[in-house]
């Protein structure tokens, strides 16, 4: 079976005219959506990872997706109708009309003057065949390299999706848009056990192909994490510097993502640094819908508005607040393209693209064995606590973030002037959100991005001021 | 099936003759121990917002099938967001490995229209929970999210089709100045809107209350608490892919978890009226599955693949999110069967202890066991029931130490506790119907 395509602007165009005719709307919007998808699942019956890889049962799917989403409005009705399969023909829309509409309001965004490149139309598809084979022989591979390191290593759960997409958008305020998106994503669910102890570790990673996805470095991770979580809980815990990895660091980046959107954001994010600078001068945090190489990058958002680098924080201090173009103008900031659908049955809605703390020029290494007396912290613990907790409000306020603080469960290792001392099984990291900025002391120059599950990216970072105690 | 809130019957999904795709997946399949089925779905959602809210009103309909080959273990699955005949060939096709698999001219599917929309119990929600809640002699702002969730499913296994399957239920969001509250529910029926009026009435009165740290030596969990627990604690539990994860699933069975008065049960043919099953979503025959017969494993939760391993596991509780998504074993609808203890007497001999009437949040480890079941409030015991609020409070203990604490079981079960079970990310709809619990030697956690 062919992938599906999508239909073109004059058949989005003419299914405006026939919606707008039947219902009254005066305005109108089409978004469609196709796709394909690929996945293998490995059997979750805790395989050895040294097992025979022909031995493991391996569940594929070939999925095919296809939808379409219509918003239509005037000043104080409007709807939001999704359907799956083939966009209607201008006669199928009968089942429209002037009732359809209920008490509610519409706003879509005017279509901007630049002119953008137009990506391919079409959900592109490899050859079955070649995708099924490739997407095996990765986690024949991984597994093998990790039963070279860990023979322990038992696999709980094994997941490879790998897919296309392709969309299309008109409104009758004159935008359209088109955007293709490629995406392979592997979720890892191991186990093991050492000298008695249990551990077990998950890992999510994504690329825009599977060419860039190592199954060695994969593997070496998952050893690394297992190893860490079997680990003897260490004798103390040295207060002071702790240095993050990039993994723990996009964990507790997203933990700050409400506070780098919207107006509402951005207010809670002044108040946070409370007159002082957030962090230090070499923090820089953007969000950057249109980043190259990125795996969600494009040109416009799902509501056909431009995208583009927004600097939430410059240099330190709070640069700019990402807002979509409802909010464009106020309090003198532009607006970016920043409204996603999570898929066709979606609504748009104010998120980031890509988020990442840009990469400073310290090596990520000297920032390592730069430790004096503390902690190098690895990944998060995959069964911990995440969150950052918003003080509860009685009188109905949504909470007081700058009194906010965040706990995260964590593996790593114990340092000691550059020298590693022990490992940590498990560690809890604590602290206000505002000394997590605030206590940055160094920003490494391996930036690297992880699905959180949107692109999240961040270097290795020293931190300080924050609390470190050894838990389970 | 008399199936939907209206009680008119409703519409098949498929209105062809199903012996077309049934045959064709006959001539499918190969040598062997292979397996074909089909699977036919029609999803209806529609969500009312608050008044404030843009585009207040949302539909979301959405129809597909999924074709799917077993042998010896592995499948493979071809789906579409379509239903017709060539989407049918085309996904044969694809589990085959041919083209034109199922011969040159694709079978004759059609699909019935759409059940009537009924947007005004959706809308009356809203004035009939404020009212629930004034008969309480309290009142407070809230906005509320209201959703009305259809399911028909067809399955077609080779050469026999099951009968079809038709889903009605709803599901309520409130958002209220001191947290948001979310559930399922039957019907918008007033007495399903007073117990929620009740549980939004105690977050009224517990909002602000500190954490309960200190660990109560008895603890009291009403219908709707005890459900998630046995959900989380039995029922995860006892699901074969679970069970896999640390060993054979079948050598579970007779394995003592609790004590005598745990009586569990799961049988979809018993759940709310518009969401009871005849068949799960392989098109095998649901049954009356004892979970727990005396505290003792009886009967894991399996499907078909799981059954084929343990060859003493009994098929019928496979469950699938989406067409897109492969079938594993879940429950439905939990029963605790009732006790002898008379509520009151429950009560009587848990004084200073802590009422719990609802958990908000359930987790259980399937690698180490570990349960953790987070409640918004509680109520501290007095002499005559449950009296003074407290804040929220985190059991944190093992699944086995939690059943073994089960002291009592009341005599009076009731419908409650239907949640949103979220196992690997496969959103499904859950129904329970229990009586209180009473537990005694709990770790209690912040």
């Amino acid at each position: 079976m062919n992938s599906a395509r999508l239909p073109g602007m004059r058949s989005l165009k003419l299914a405006l005219g026939a919606v707008r005719e039947r219902t009254g709307a005066t305005s109108a919007e089409l978004y469609v959506k196709v796709g394909n998808t690929r996945r293998i699942e490995i059997d979750p019956w805790m395989a050895a990872v040294t097992a025979d890889p022909d031995g493991l049962q391996a569940q594929v799917s070939v999925l095919d997706e296809r939808g379409w989403a219509l918003r239509a409005g005037s000043a104080s009705r409007a709807i939001f109708l999704a359907d799956s399969g083939p966009l209607l023909e201008p006669n199928g829309w009968r089942r429209l009309n002037r009732h359809s509409l209920r008490p509610g309001t519409l706003r879509l965004p005017s279509p901007c003057s630049r002119t953008l490149p137009s990506p391919a139309a079409d959900a592109g598809e490899h050859s079955a065949g070649d995708k099924e084979t490739a997407g095996l022989a990765f986690l024949h591979d991984l597994l093998r390299r990790l039963g070279e390191q860990m023979p322990e290593a038992r696999l709980v759960r094994g997941r490879l999706d790998s897919g296309a997409s392709a969309a299309v958008l008109a409104s009758t305020t004159g935008v359209t848009g088109r955007s293709a998106r490629r995406l392979v994503t592997v979720e890892l669910d191991f186990a093991a056990s050492r000298d008695g102890r249990r551990g077990h570790c998950r890992l999510y990673r994504a690329a825009s192909n599977l060419e860039l996805l190592s199954a060695d470095s994969i593997a070496s991770e998952i050893a690394e994490r297992l190893t860490l979580a079997t680990a003897s809980a260490p004798p103390f815990l040295p207060a002071g510097e702790v240095a993050v990895s990039p993994a723990l660091g996009c964990t507790l980046l997203a933990l700050l993502a409400p506070l780098l959107r919207g107006r509402d954001g951005w207010r809670r994010l002044r108040k946070l640094g409370a007159g002082r600078p957030l962090g230090p001068p070499q923090l820089q945090i953007v969000d950057d819908g249109g980043l190259d190489a990125g795996w969600m990058s494009a040109a416009l958002d799902d509501e056909g508005v431009p995208t583009r680098a927004v600097a939430l924080v410059r240099d330190g201090e709070p640069g700019e607040p990402l807002l979509s173009w409802e909010d464009d103008g106020w309090s003198g900031f532009a607006a970016a393209g920043c409204r996603r659908r999570s898929g066709w049955r979606a609504l748009p809605e104010l998120c980031h693209s890509h988020l990442y703390i840009a990469g400073a020029s310290e090596p990520a290494e000297s920032i390592r064995s730069g430790i004096v007396h503390g902690c190098y912290l690895l990944d998060r613990a995959h069964d911990g606590r995440c969150h950052a907790t918003f003080e509860p409000s009685t009188n109905g306020g949504a909470g007081r973030v700058e009194e906010g603080r965040f706990e995260v469960d964590a593996i790593g290792l114990v340092i000691r002037r550059g020298a590693i001392l022990g490992e940590a099984p498990r560690v809890r990291l604590t602290g206000s959100l505002r000394q997590l900025l605030q206590g940055i002391r160094a920003i490494g120059d391996d930036l690297r991005f992880l699905p959180a599950p949107g692109p999240v990216g961040a270097p290795t970072l020293l931190l300080t001021g924050l609390e470190v105690e050894a838990i389970g | 099936m008399r199936s939907n809130a209206n009680g008119a019957d409703p519409r098949p999904l498929l209105t062809s003759d199903v012996a077309a795709p049934a045959d064709a997946l006959g001539r499918l399949v190969g040598p062997g121990d292979q397996q074909l089925e089909a699977f036919f779905e029609r999803l209806e959602t529609v969500e009312l917002l608050p008044l404030s809210a843009p585009n207040r009103v949302r539909l979301r309909r959405e129809q597909g099938l999924g074709v799917r080959k077993t042998e010896n273990g592995r499948s493979r699955l071809a789906a579409a967001d379509t239903i017709s005949g060539p989407a049918f060939a085309a996904c044969c096709d694809r589990v085959a490995g041919t083209a034109r698999s199922i011969g040159t001219v694709p079978p004759r599917i059609r699909t019935g229209s759409w059940p009537a929309l009924r947007l005004a119990e959706l809308e009356q929600a809203e004035s009939r929970l404020n009212r629930a809640v004034n008969r309480r002699r309290v009142g407070f702002p809230m906005e509320i999210t209201a959703r009305r969730h259809r399911r028909q499913v067809q399955v077609i296994r080779s050469p026999i089709a099951a009968a079809p399957q038709f889903e009605e239920y709803f599901s309520l969001q409130v958002t209220t100045p001191w947290g948001v509250w979310g559930g399922l529910l039957p019907s918008l029926a007033d007495e399903d809107l007073d117990p929620v009026a009740l549980r939004l009435v105690d977050r009224l009165r517990s909002r602000g209350l500190p954490p309960h740290r200190r660990a109560p030596g008895v603890i009291v969990l009403g219908p709707n608490a005890a459900a998630v627990l046995l959900h989380e604690v039995v029922a995860h539990a006892l699901e074969a892919d679970t069970l896999g994860l640390s060993g054979v699933p079948d050598q579970v069975v007779g394995l003592k978890l609790g004590g005598p008065e745990l009586d569990v049960v799961d049988d979809p043919r018993s759940a709310p009226l518009a969401c009871k099953r005849s068949n799960d979503d392989e098109g095998t025959p649901v049954i009356s599955r004892w979970l727990l017969r005396r505290g003792r494993v009886r009967q894991p939760l399996a499907d078909l693949a799981w059954a084929e391993r343990c060859p003493s596991m009994i098929p019928g509780a496979a469950r699938r999110a989406s067409r897109h998504r492969l079938p594993g074993p879940r429950t439905t609808h939990l029963e605790l069967l009732p006790g002898t203890v008379p509520e009151r007497e429950l009560f009587a001999e848990a004084v200073g202890g802590l009422y719990l009437g609802e958990f908000d949040r359930g987790n259980l480890d399937p690698l180490d066991g570990r349960c953790v079941l987070r409640a918004p409030c509680g109520r501290r015991i007095g002499a005559s029931g449950p009296a003074d609020y407290t804040g929220p409070i985190e059991i944190r203990s093992r699944a086995v130490d939690l059943l073994a604490a089960v002291t009592a079981v009341a005599d009076r079960p009731l419908a409650g506790g239907a949640g949103w079970c979220a196992k690997d990310g496969a959103l499904m709809p859950v129904w329970a119907r229990c009586p209180s619990i009473r537990l005694e030697g709990l770790q209690v956690a912040d």
